[in-house]
Formats: structure tokens, sequence, C-alpha cells
């Protein structure tokens, strides 16, 4: 898959600090997951990907274009869902977001339309008249994320879109960015310090460290490698029998602990032949589980480690921190 | 993404010029303004003036009129360059109000609930987006000052006849520069302003303060020092002076007190005070006007 997303050495400075340490690497998911701890340089990375603040070195290239060259193309192409709150409070939510639209460069009509249509699309149909100032938490974040997607962006930037949402709120909310995600027509890149909303949704993840890159991976994969990784619980302590016939399908083995197996599945075997094998030798499979949870490992393995250092020029290009 | 499918879908249909985005902010702009009923009734209240010197420079041209309703206006009533910069100042007066109460919330709405950070993440610059908001502005008061005074203007030329209008062509010039100085100038206060202390009440008070309460400091100063530059704090004055020459006035009929306050000051002081405050203003609208604030440390 073409990449959307190239960083190549970026490093971005404020002040006196450096926040941004020489990113370099290349996303190309359909949903990216840009995780991290606060303070980590998340929104920062965005705000550089939208041009408000000028790299000290090194560049972004988002579909292919210089963000500092091609600016104002790019900007047309991206949808932005601030994290803070961003409204006019005075306006209805169904004018606001045509205002911006038409800001986008939508003719009026359109922009008028299409308004309409993202307010129905994320479920403020009924409140769309009503003064933005007026709307609940929940509310405000749903009318930031129709304004992003009101001008029909090829890249939506969403900055901690479930930040103060109740649980039903943030499903509905993950919902809508699957929902995007899966028309295919445009990439999505998610930041949050929440592993669970990347994990439902993203299919590749950046994690960020002090600023610098310390782990960027393609979550698809891990998925599927996982769904080989199986951990049994079963009622015999020694179940060496069904070992060697487990082994004996191509598979990989091992115990760890009285009635606990590890198993990696071999590409062509099915679960319908363990249970087989099981029963076969008299053996009750008590728990099954794919092994889970693999962003938190890879998070807290990133965490964990020291941010990989930057790139040493001959390297520039290559995905550093990649597991 | 039709509202019955309920699914998301790019948009392909063709997109508006990319110069042409300033004007969706002055279009919103003017929008937002119109839609108190005071505000309105107040616009239309600022053309009084103008109806008021429609009928005087019919009055003065029409001595049929004048034999009907018993009155002769002699040479002491003449429609000439310092009658046209009264009228001028009476009708930037009026707009000097409309600026206040209108201006300042042009701009600070966008930075009190951070949205100025969905405008320039779009394809429009900061230096359109502040062309989007002064531009609204300068139409809305244009149509409160020089351009209702021309009007008049024209009206009088024809009331004249033609020798009148090749001989006061400079009145017409003077008209227009004069009305838009000031209203770049209460323009540019105001935004900048506005971006500065990002709320309305408080830009407005501002306003009335840099035109109201720094003059009375100027004077203070100027008193205290005996000298005559403390003037050049007084815009209004300072716009007078400009204004005064620009209309062929002496300078001395325009000096409060017929000269007793104090000296006048040369009129390229005056240039270069309005001058520097036009600067200011835009330095502090290029400082403030940001997507985001960068900590410093």
């Amino acid at each position: 898959m073409a990449a959307v997303i190239e960083l190549e050495d970026l490093q971005v400075k404020l002040g006196n600090r450096i926040i941004l340490d020489r990113l370099t690497g290349s996303l190309s998911g359909r949903c990216v997951g840009l995780l991290g701890p606060n303070g980590s340089g998340k929104s920062t990375l965005i705000n550089t990907m939208l041009g408000f603040y000028r790299p000290l070195a090194g560049r972004t290239r988002i579909f292919g274009t210089d963000v500092q060259t091609g600016l104002r193309e790019l900007r047309a192409q991206i949808g932005y869902m601030p994290e803070s709150d961003a409204f006019i409070a005075d306006m209805s939510g169904v004018r606001f977001v045509r205002y911006m639209a038409e800001i986008s460069g939508l003719p009026s009509g359109e922009a008028m339309e299409r308004a309409h249509e993202a307010f129905f699309y994320v479920g403020l149909g009924e409140a769309r008249y009503r003064k933005l100032g007026t709307y609940s938490l929940g509310m405000k974040q749903l009318a930031k994320l129709a304004q992003a997607i009101a001008h029909g962006p090829r890249l939506i930037l969403l900055d901690e879109p479930t930040n103060g949402l109740d649980p039903e709120a943030r499903q509905r909310m993950l919902q809508l960015v699957r929902d995007i995600r899966d028309t295919g027509e445009v990439t999505v890149l998610i930041s949050s310090h929440l592993l669970r909303d990347i994990e439902d949704c993203c299919d590749q993840v950046l994690i960020l460290k002090e600023g610098r890159i310390a782990a960027l991976c393609n979550l698809e994969e891990e998925r599927k490698a996982n769904r080989k990784f199986l951990e049994l619980e079963i009622n015999q302590a020694n179940p060496n029998g069904f070992l060697d016939s487990v082994k004996g399908l191509g598979c990989e083995c091992a115990t760890f602990g009285p009635g606990r197996l590890k198993i990696v599945l071999s590409d062509n075997i099915e679960l319908r032949q363990l249970y087989r094998l099981a029963a076969q030798h008299s053996v009750q499979i008590r728990r099954m589980n794919y092994r889970r949870d693999s962003l938190e490992d890879i998070f807290l393995k990133a965490m964990a480690g020291r941010p990989a250092p930057p790139p040493p020029p001959a390297l520039a290009g290559r995905a550093n921190g990649s597991l | 993404m039709a509202v019955y499918k309920r699914t998301y879908k790019a948009y392909r249909g063709a997109l508006t010029p990319g110069w042409s985005r300033f004007t969706v902010l002055a279009r919103y702009g003017f929008g937002n303004l119109f839609e108190s009923r005071l505000f309105t009734a107040y616009t239309a209240f600022c053309l009084i003036p103008s109806l008021v010197g429609l009928v005087f420079v019919y009055l003065v041209n029409s001595t049929a009129v004048q034999a009907l309703l018993g009155i002769r206006m002699g040479s002491a009533f003449q429609v000439n360059g310092f009658w046209f910069l009264n009228f001028l100042s009476a009708q930037t007066w009026m707009s000097f109000i409309l600026t206040a109460w209108g201006a300042p919330g042009m701009i600070s709405k966008d930075f009190a609930n951070h949205s100025i950070q969905l405008y320039l993440s779009r394809p429009l610059s900061r230096t359109e987006y502040l062309l989007g908001k002064v531009s609204g502005l300068v139409a809305l008061l244009s149509c409160t000052t020089w351009i209702p005074v021309m009007i008049v203007f024209f009206v009088q030329a024809q009331l004249a006849g033609h020798g009148w209008l090749w001989e006061n062509l400079w009145i017409a010039r003077a008209i227009f520069v004069s009305g838009m100085l000031w209203i770049v100038l209460m323009c540019l206060i105001a935004l900048a302003l506005s971006v500065w202390v990002r709320w309305r009440i408080a830009a407005t008070a501002l306003m009335f303060a840099v035109f109201f309460v720094l003059p009375g400091f100027g004077f203070a100063l100027s008193i205290v020092l005996r000298t005559r530059w403390g003037w050049l704090l007084n815009l209004v004055h300072t716009l007078t002076m400009v204004s005064g020459d620009l209309f062929h006035v002496p300078l001395g009929r325009l000096q409060p007190g017929g000269g007793r306050l104090g000296g006048i000051v040369p009129l390229w002081a005056d240039w270069a005070s309005l001058l520097a405050v036009c600067v200011f203003c835009l330095w502090l609208l290029n400082r403030k006007l940001k997507a985001r604030e960068v900590e410093r440390g």
C-alpha cells in the first residue's frame, strides 16, 4: 500500500525544547493510530502535518506532497478535528459546518447540503439548528467530527476524539471512525493515549515517547500472527501423547505449567483437528484463548525500552523503531 | 454522503477558486453582524447625517425653495472643502460606534473557543483570514462614511452645474482618501485589540480608551512637559489634521482652542504617527493571529 504520510528526519523545536526528534517513518494504513503518553509529541506531530509548526529539520510528505511547499493544496484534502474546544458558540451547528466547508472550497449550495448530511451522519440531525454553545461535550465532539468530514477530505486527523466522552458516546464515536475507515475513500489518523481506542479502529500504530518513535508497527499483521498463537488449559498435567500428536501436525508446542500449553498453529491447521486429537487422547480442553492485547504488549515494550535513537543519515528514509 | 444512506463519501465536485475564499469570511461576517436588529437599526441611523446633508445641499442650491421657505442662505452657507470635511467627520463618528460595536465580535468569537485553528487548517492563510474580516468591515464602513458623502458631492455637482465638478474634483479625492484613512485605522485598531485581548467587551472598551483616554493622557503630557508632541497620542486630532490638509482647510482652523492649547505638530509627524499605529497593529496581528501559541521555555 502506498504511503499516505512520510516522515523524513523530522525535527520540531518549540521555544527552547525539541518536541519531535528526528522522526523517520512511513504510515500507510487506512486507519493509523498515534499513541503515546501525554507530552510525547502526538499533537505537535499533527500540528506539524497541518503546517502550524515549521520543522527545524527534515520534512513531512502527505500523499507525496511536501507539507512545506504544497501546504495549501494539502489542507484542501485534510479534515482536522482538534483536541480542544473549537467552535463559534453563537452559530448554529449546521451553519458552522457549512461555513467551514465553504472555506475548504465547496460552493455554497454543496456546502449546505453536505453540512446537513454530515450532521445526520454523526447522529446530530435533530440538533443541527441549535447553537453550538448549548451543545453537551459529546455533541461538541460530534460537531467537530462533522466539520472535519463535511468537505469530503482524503485524510482525517482526529486529535483525541474520545476525550471526555461517556462510554456510550465513546463507542458511537469509535463506530463512526470505523465506518469512515471502512468506506476505503479516506485515511484516518487518530491520536490518543487510550490503547483500546487505537486497537478498536486502527490497522497501523505509531508510538511516540519523548518525541521519538518508540514503535511503528502494523497491527493487522500482528493480529493475523496472533490468530495462530493459542493458549490452552487442559485437564492433564503431562499430556505427552497429545503434545506429540499436535507436533505431528506440524505445530510448535510448549508447556508453561501443569495442564497449560502454548501452541503456534501452522498455516494449514484448523481448530477442529486439535479437538479431534484431544478427543483421541481423552484430553479435556477447559480453556482456549487466542493471544490478546497485542497492542498493550507492544506499547508496554515500547515504553519500557529507551526510545529509538535518531537514525544515522545513511538510514534516513527507513522506519526506525519497528518491532 | 446522502442523508438516507448515512455513509461517508468523499467530495468530488467542483471547488471555488482559491483566491475567493476570503470572501466567505466577509459574507458570513456581514451575516452575523446583521443578525442583530439593533445593529441593523443603528446602521440605518448612521445614514441620517447624509440625508440632512442632501437636504442642505438642495436648499443651498435652490433659490426657489429658499424663497418658498422664506429663508435666505447667502455666502455664509457654502458647500466647500471645509463643509465636506465636517460632513465626513460626522459620518465617521457614527461609524466609529459601528466599528467598536461590530468589529471586536468578528474576531474575538473565533478566539474565544479556539475556532481559529479550524480556519487555518483549511486552505486559508492568516493574511486571507485577516483580509476576509477586514474586507467585510471596510465594505460596511464605506457604506456609512465616504460613499454617502460622495453621493452628496455628486448631487452638489449636479445642482451647481458642471463647472463646479471640475473645479472641485479634488474634494472627491479628499473624501475617498480621508474616508479610507479613517476606516483602515479603525479596522486595524479594532482587530488588533480583539486579537490581543480575545474578549469582545474588553476589546470594545479598549477601543474607546485608545480614542478618548489616550488623547487625555497626551494632552496632560503636552501640558506637563510643555511640548506639542503629546498631540500625536490624540488619533482623532491627528486624523483631523491630515484630513484637513487633504480638504485644503487651514490647519490653524482645526487646532482645538484655536492653537491656544499648544503649537501645531508638523503634518509629516501626523502622517508618521498614523503609519506607526498601522504598523504596530499589523505587528500585533501577525504576532497574535496564530493557530497555535508556542510556549517559550
